[in-house]
């Protein structure tokens, strides 16, 4: 009898300083995961590895960083992945391996993830459709659009200039795209932290009737964060394209349940509210080393698949908190 | 008549929600056939003592008696079992079912076949609609009703379940007067074939009109009963408010010329906001506290909400700073300058799992350039200023703002708006559920503000904070402004008359 109590006690002790220090948590979460991998194949403490893990995370990171303003604001985006791909495909497609097309693709895809933002944002917050279903359907209809554009075949390439400046290693182990993960999580970091926006995000998120009431326009606020989310989506899939050379139809429609438990693993939470950018660069971390992880034990791929579903559920259980309470 | 036993006895009820005290030895007797009030001014706990009838609350202590026998009332359902059946001031309609189905919830009536019998139950449902005079369909869905209509199908549904006891929760409050007439011919029918009923109502005429006895309550206490016809109009309102009203000529509106001195700030002219606010007229000057007096409910807080532009006006006019406004939602209201402060802090004020320093900054955060670069020694300057100033008991400025008590978060609130020094400052019931320490804070914050040229419009249900820190007092009766009270008479007497829409014509009438 006492042990169970002990245990229960012990559990939810654990319980309540998972739900305190999310963020460090992530990171916790990640070290078991690096030191698992190196057990498991100690062969894999090479740069390559590093490399990889580097370039993997900030990729994630990227539609991480929109996906957290986004529930922070009260929110979902499931439509990242889909723009992701949409804006790689542009990529390729327009570039088909050729230099020199950077800032037309850039503006371009920036527009198209600024506009399926806006519409998702619309629907969602005004018309006050469920955000779920809104996200989805329009990442439908961006994917069907991908598909009209490429007739579903493989076309053309990311530039080799821009592949090098995601690919590139830095002293043989950085990848370069460190150099754009330089510019967004400080930007992210400025606009959930340091900007009134991001104050007023929380306060959307926390309490939107007080919100309002304190002189914040609620809408408003929240229609921008899903802006951000297609935006900082599009401009991952022009890196992802980058990163992978070619790009098929759907070929980044993961990112959407990728990036959103990464940011659910860093501590932000559906209710809307808290959470933190740190927390999702973490979470993204944990995601990555998961995959890679369950990639080296040499599993089927269903089975893996699978395994990595059974894990993440098994972790979001110890996020598994109730909504904030009011009194 | 000492052999009349009382159907219903309720004794020594109590009742607490944490520290806050509902019910303190309340106690209520109802005889067979009987139409019993239950009057007293806001928070007295006179619904609270129906919702322990109805099996809404459950009672620390006390005991309830149904002709002689103890009963134990712990839910709705052994609330219905012993024979009552409540008709509530906040409906317990379901807006998305059809009258039919709502009045039959849970009664349903059946065929041979164990099917819900249709057509028997249309017939049932438009026989009580045609003696209610309801004019609707049974199968048009509650949500499109008019309130008015609805409170009255509230009632319907109550009396159609043939209760031993009707509790009646302020059900007039909406009801136009040809309904309440109506309602008054059923009552009359329910007592005849001895049905008891308990009729809560702030309305004084209708307690002479319909009611048998009185039970006042005060403070959650039950002060006073007896018969109606032992009381006057005037001792019930004593027995309420323990302030004797005193009549007096016209509402008193000040002459302009104490005023053409002063800015005016707010002029509001035949304001109405269906269904609550009906005609309302008010001005505040440069500097000054204006208080808004009345029961809960009046049209307080739908006035106070439409100057900031969170509730939409349906007709007359409100100019701030001899302009018209045309906010389309509070955020214009703030630009222009004006700062609310809510009495409902959970709902519209805190942001409880962000932090105290967050919290205070709120309002500067809802106010400027979006994406300008705000630094955190800005932010936690403002706020540990606020915190000083104003002497808000906190831990940490990094605490979250939930971990405050009641009364600190309302001081928060308040230093929140009075930090971005707005010109006009709009309390709506503020230091409700707040200790009387942090209470007398909040004043002295206010008076001070006002002292160095804020205007401030402050509506209180209480009596005493409303005297004591207003310069001029409106009071709101049924949407109207019952009274307008400065000078000489602000009195607590005339405002507690005011408050129960006693007017000068009405004591002709006694």
């Amino acid at each position: 009898m006492s042990d169970k109590s002990i245990n229960r006690d012990f559990f939810s002790r654990l319980n309540l300083f998972i739900q305190t220090h999310t963020a460090l948590m992530a990171v916790f979460i990640a070290i078991i995961l690096l030191i698992a991998t190196f057990i498991v194949s100690p062969s894999s403490l090479n740069k390559v590895f590093f490399g990889n893990i580097i370039l993997l995370t900030i990729i994630l990171s990227i539609p991480a960083a929109g996906q957290t303003m986004v529930l922070i604001g009260g929110g979902m985006d499931f439509g990242v992945g889909a723009v992701m791909s949409a804006t790689a495909i542009l990529t390729t497609y327009t570039m088909r391996g050729q230099n020199g097309h950077f800032l037309q693709v850039f503006f371009i895809a920036i527009a198209i993830g600024a506009v399926v933002g806006l519409i998702n944002g619309i629907c969602s917050v005004k018309i006050g459709l469920p955000a779920m279903i809104v996200t989805m359907a329009i990442a439908n209809i961006v994917t069907r659009m991908q598909y009209i554009l490429t007739d579903g075949v493989l076309s053309g390439s990311a530039s080799p200039a821009l592949a090098a400046t995601v690919s590139y290693r830095i002293f043989g182990v950085i990848p370069a795209i460190v150099m754009y993960a330089a510019i967004i999580w400080p930007i992210t970091f400025f606009i959930l932290n340091k900007s009134r926006y991001g104050k007023q995000l929380y306060m959307v998120g926390n309490n939107p009737t007080a919100a309002g009431l304190t002189g914040v326009k609620v809408d408003k606020i929240r229609i921008i964060s899903y802006v951000f989310s297609g935006v900082l989506a599009a401009f991952a899939g022009i890196l992802g394209a980058a990163y992978m050379a070619t790009a098929r139809c759907q070929i980044f429609d993961g990112y959407a349940y990728d990036s959103l438990i990464a940011v659910i693993i860093g501590g932000t939470t559906f209710a809307g509210g808290t959470g933190s950018y740190a927390g999702s660069i973490a979470g993204s971390l944990v995601m990555i080393l998961l995959s890679n992880l369950l990639t080296s034990f040499n599993l089927p791929s269903p089975m893996r698949n699978i395994l990595n579903a059974v894990i993440l559920i098994l972790l979001l259980m110890l996020y598994n908190r109730s909504k904030s309470v009011r009194q | 008549m000492g052999e009349v036993i009382c159907l219903l006895e309720m004794r020594g009820i109590d009742k607490r929600f944490g520290a806050v005290v509902a019910l303190k030895n309340a106690s209520l007797t109802v005889k067979e056939g009987e139409i019993a009030a239950l009057a007293g001014s806001n928070g007295s706990g006179k619904s609270t003592m129906v919702k322990v009838l109805a099996g809404l609350v459950a009672p620390n202590g006390g005991e309830i008696f149904i002709d002689g026998k103890k009963v134990e009332i712990k839910s709705g359902t052994d609330s219905v079992k012993e024979g009552f059946a409540t008709a509530f001031q906040d409906l317990s309609l379901i807006p998305t079912m059809s009258v039919k189905d709502n009045i039959l919830l849970g009664c349903e009536l059946k065929t041979k076949g164990g099917f819900v019998d249709e057509k028997e139950s249309r017939k049932v449902v438009q026989e009580l609609l045609d003696r209610f005079h309801i004019d609707c369909d049974p199968d048009d869905y509650v949500q499109t009703l008019m309130p008015s209509t609805q409170s009255m199908l509230e009632v319907a549904k109550a009396v159609f379940r043939k209760p031993k006891f009707l509790l009646l929760d302020e059900v007039t409050a909406s009801l136009h007067y040809d309904e309440i007439e109506t309602l008054f011919g059923i009552m009359r029918e329910l007592k005849a074939e001895g049905v008891s009923m308990v009729y809560v109502t702030h309305r004084m005429n209708e307690i002479f009109q319909i009611c048998d006895t009185i039970t006042i309550m005060r403070s959650s206490e039950t002060i006073t009963s007896g018969q109606v016809s032992d009381f006057t109009l005037d001792d019930i309102v004593y027995y309420m408010t323990g302030a004797k009203p005193k009549h007096h000529e016209g509402t008193g509106e000040v002459s302009a010329e104490d005023y053409t001195d002063r800015e005016l700030v707010v002029d509001i002219q035949n304001l109405s906001i269906a269904p609550k606010v009906k005609d309302i007229s008010m001005k505040a000057y440069r500097g000054e506290i204006v208080g808004i007096g009345g029961l809960e409910g009046q049209g307080q807080s739908e006035v106070i909400r439409a100057i900031l532009g969170a509730v939409k006006k349906d007709g007359g006019s409100i100019s701030y700073l001899g302009k018209p406004t045309k906010y389309k939602a509070p955020a214009d209201g703030v630009k222009a300058g004006i700062g609310f402060v809510s009495g409902e802090r959970n709902n519209e004020a805190m942001f409880p799992i962000r932090t105290i320093s967050e919290n205070i900054f709120a309002g500067n955060s809802a106010k400027g350039k979006l994406f300008k670069f705000l630094t955190s020694k800005e932010v936690k300057k403002f706020s540990q200023d606020a915190v000083d100033t104003y002497n808000i008991k906190i831990g940490k400025l990094k605490d979250p703002a939930s971990s405050l008590s009641g009364g600190n978060q309302q001081k928060l609130v308040v230093a929140r708006w009075i930090a971005m020094k707005p010109n006009l400052l709009l309390l709506d019931d503020p230091t409700k559920g707040v200790d009387i320490h942090s209470r007398q804070e909040i004043h002295d914050i206010i008076r001070d503000c006002a002292a160095n040229g804020m205007t401030v419009i402050i509506s209180a249900s209480d009596t005493e904070e409303l005297m004591d820190i207003s310069e001029r007092i409106y009071v709101f009766y049924e949407g109207e402004v019952a009274a307008m009270l400065a000078g000489e008479n602000k009195t607590p007497e005339h405002l507690v008359s005011a408050m129960m829409g006693i007017k000068s014509s009405e004591k002709e009438v006694e």
